[in-house]
């Protein structure tokens, strides 16, 4: 694990300690403080909630951390093989195993960056909502898991694919497809298909648990389906890909 | 032998790159791999430093078999590939750096400069990658390649790109380190020039097969060469 | 004798109306806790709706739900519940003779103003709907979160991070020389 951890500091030092990396967080704390000005300036807005408010930030944060986390995992493999780097490595005694755990530690890390970053605006807009707290807690853990999710994915794919550009666009796709739940009505979320949609979609799980959480102060056990779900994917997005890096050849 | 290769076979999509190699490395040798474009040099080197898998057949390298005990011949060998991607926002240094703690060791900065001075590169050091010249790539290729002190060495084109100069530098450098180290070198190259300076052994492949083998005859390589890849086999 | 059947005829079938509504009014009575109620946003309240079923048979398949109207001059219209309460129509199977039943119906008050609220009930074997009387209820606007509270986090954090962009972005610059 000493090498997963050398490819991790890389991989920081690369895409995070860099002026690109910088230059993302900049622009995902001004979002997030438009976000937060336009709840609290709105006339409309101002009418939610605190937990409302709270849920609404929750969602937008958990989708940053996930497009940010596809950006790194497309450039995983297939950038390191477009720019001749992934020879050099593999001729390393370095096992591929070290090197997906080392780079899925930096999506990780930067998913823990961008939750640090949402914190301040957190606890601002959700200040007074009795779920504060839990929320906070609830949106480190499955947030992170939603990163794992999608980057895993996105990192099998460049495996895959070996093209940085195509495993993007599917894995953007992939993404769109996971969250349509939340610009659905919630009339159309209640037919059988979009119940059973909602039911099996991480992210639909994801936020319909912020959404039981922080509105309607529900504990653990009525979670813990959506968890278990959300869980499962995690297991089956490392599953694939480990899988996909096995078969990973020059 | 410190590399044994018996009935290696790789074919890519049906089209049969490798077909049947054999051949051997003596430990100590300056090994010449020669052979004309699309020959199977590269595929060759890939699979001898454990990038690819073959199809079929042994290979042994200090007594590993490299199929059951990658690991353990990664650790004692290190190459040059021909196309050598490198981390454009390191410097030298952290490349170097890098790559050492990837094979265990603790980089001490005493190691690293003499690894920069050995190629030319240490006035440049502090210099991030992406301003280097074609040849200065090369040469911290090189460096990184002699980064865990490999017991023999494997090296697809090393002067590409460099001067005169720079190729006589090269040539010294692994001189020295065949002669001071006994480091076995398996040097892969057009250039029948260095082969001609630095083998003591070649082996020629063509269409996949070894079409010679045997002891690099100053003065007779060019020779050996088109002989040998014009009609397939002397 | 033509206009007089026809006059007799109107009589009778206003009785029947009229019979029918006192009918329907005295099978079901509905009532509303709280005849009126002060409470300020974001407050949450329960009304509590009583149902009795004033007949000698029992009552099936009713249904009763709650109505908000906004009596604030210039903006009176009816709510839409949607925000204010998690449950609206309550579906009760049955009421026996001579009893009551009791529905809640929590709320969450999101927006200023005065209002009126009361409970309907329908009875699919009815054709007149049942409605409590009005309980009034009167929200006060209340500053929960002051806007600029968020100026110093919202101006502040992309701030400093903008500052850390500077000093990497310098750093990288001297490194390059």
């Amino acid at each position: 694990m000493k090498t997963a951890w050398i490819i991790m500091q890389k991989e920081i030092k690369e895409n995070i300690l860099t002026p690109k990396g910088v230059l993302w967080y900049m622009l995902t704390s001004t979002i997030l403080s438009i976000l937060s000005y336009l709840f609290l300036t709105n006339s409309e807005l101002s009418l939610l909630d605190q937990g409302q408010m709270l849920y609404m930030i929750m969602n937008f944060i958990s989708v940053l951390g996930v497009l940010i986390g596809i950006v790194f995992g497309t450039d995983a493999l297939a950038g390191e093989i477009e720019r001749g780097t992934i020879e050099a490595l593999f001729l390393s005694p370095l096992k591929k195993n070290e090197l997906i755990t080392g780079k899925l530690g930096a999506t990780i890390a930067n998913w823990g960056i961008i939750f640090t970053i949402s914190l301040p605006y957190l606890f601002v807009v959700g200040k007074g909502a009795q779920n504060l707290l839990v929320g906070v807690i609830y949106l480190a853990i499955i947030g992170m898991l939603l990163t794992i999710i999608f980057s895993a994915f996105s990192m099998g794919l460049s495996a895959r694919i070996k093209s940085m550009k195509n495993s993007l666009i599917i894995s953007f796709f992939m993404f769109l497809l996971s969250g349509s739940p939340i610009f659905l009505s919630a009339a159309m979320r209640k037919t059988w298909f979009g119940s059973i949609f909602d039911i099996i979609n991480p992210f639909a799980d994801a936020i319909n648990t912020f959404d039981s959480v922080v509105i309607d102060s529900q504990g653990f056990n009525y979670q813990a389906s959506r968890i278990a779900i959300i869980c499962s994917y995690t297991l089956l997005s490392l599953w694939f890909l480990r899988r996909s890096v096995s078969k990973l050849e020059m | 032998m410190i590399i044994s290769v018996e009935n290696l076979v790789k074919k890519y999509d049906g089209y049969t790159v490798l077909d049947g190699l054999n051949f051997g490395v003596e430990e100590g040798d300056i090994f010449g791999f020669l052979g004309p474009n699309g020959a199977g040099k590269t595929t060759t080197i890939r699979i001898l430093t454990c990038i690819i898998k073959p199809d079929s057949g042994k290979i042994t390298i200090n007594g590993y078999d490299i199929f059951k005990h990658p690991m353990e011949v990664k650790k004692i060998i290190n190459a040059l590939p021909e196309s050598n991607g490198y981390y454009e926002w390191m410097t030298a240094r952290e490349y170097l750096e890098f790559f050492a703690k990837l094979y265990g060791e603790e980089p001490s900065r005493q190691k690293i400069d003499g690894l920069l001075e050995a190629v030319g590169l240490h006035e440049k050091e502090g210099h991030i990658i992406r301003g280097y010249s074609r040849g200065m790539k090369q040469r911290l290729g090189i460096a990184r390649a002699l980064i865990n002190n490999p017991k023999i060495l494997f090296l697809d084109e090393p002067t590409n790109g460099l001067d005169p100069n720079g190729r006589r530098d090269i040539h010294d450098l692994l001189i020295d380190l065949n002669k001071k180290h006994g480091t076995t070198i398996f040097l892969s190259t057009h250039l029948l020039d260095d082969v001609e300076r630095l083998c003591n052994r070649i082996a020629i492949i063509n269409y996949g097969k070894i079409v010679w083998a045997g002891e690099a005859k100053k003065g007779a390589i060019e020779d050996i060469f088109f002989m040998a890849t014009k009609e397939g086999k002397l | 004798m033509r206009k007089i059947i026809l006059i007799l005829s109107i009589i009778v079938l206003t009785v029947e109306i009229m019979v029918k509504c006192v009918f329907a009014a005295n099978n079901i009575a509905v009532s509303i806790d709280a005849p009126s109620t002060k409470a300020n946003m974001g407050d949450k309240i329960t009304y509590t709706g009583t149902i009795t079923n004033n007949s000698g048979k029992a009552l099936n398949n009713i249904i009763a739900y709650i109505s908000l109207v906004n009596i604030t001059p210039g903006k009176e219209s009816p709510m839409d519940l949607e925000d204010w309460s998690a449950n609206k129509a309550i579906k009760i199977d049955t009421i026996q003779p001579y009893s009551t039943y009791e529905a809640k119906w929590p709320m969450r008050l999101i927006d200023s103003g005065n209002y009126v609220v009361y409970i309907t009930v329908v009875n699919k074997n009815d054709n007149i709907p049942v409605t409590s009387t009005m309980s009034h209820l009167e929200i006060k606007r209340i500053l929960r979160l002051n806007p600029n509270n968020v100026l110093p986090v919202a101006i502040g954090e992309p701030l400093l991070i903008g500052i850390l962009f500077i000093f990497v972005v310098l750093r990288k610059r001297e490194k390059v020389k």
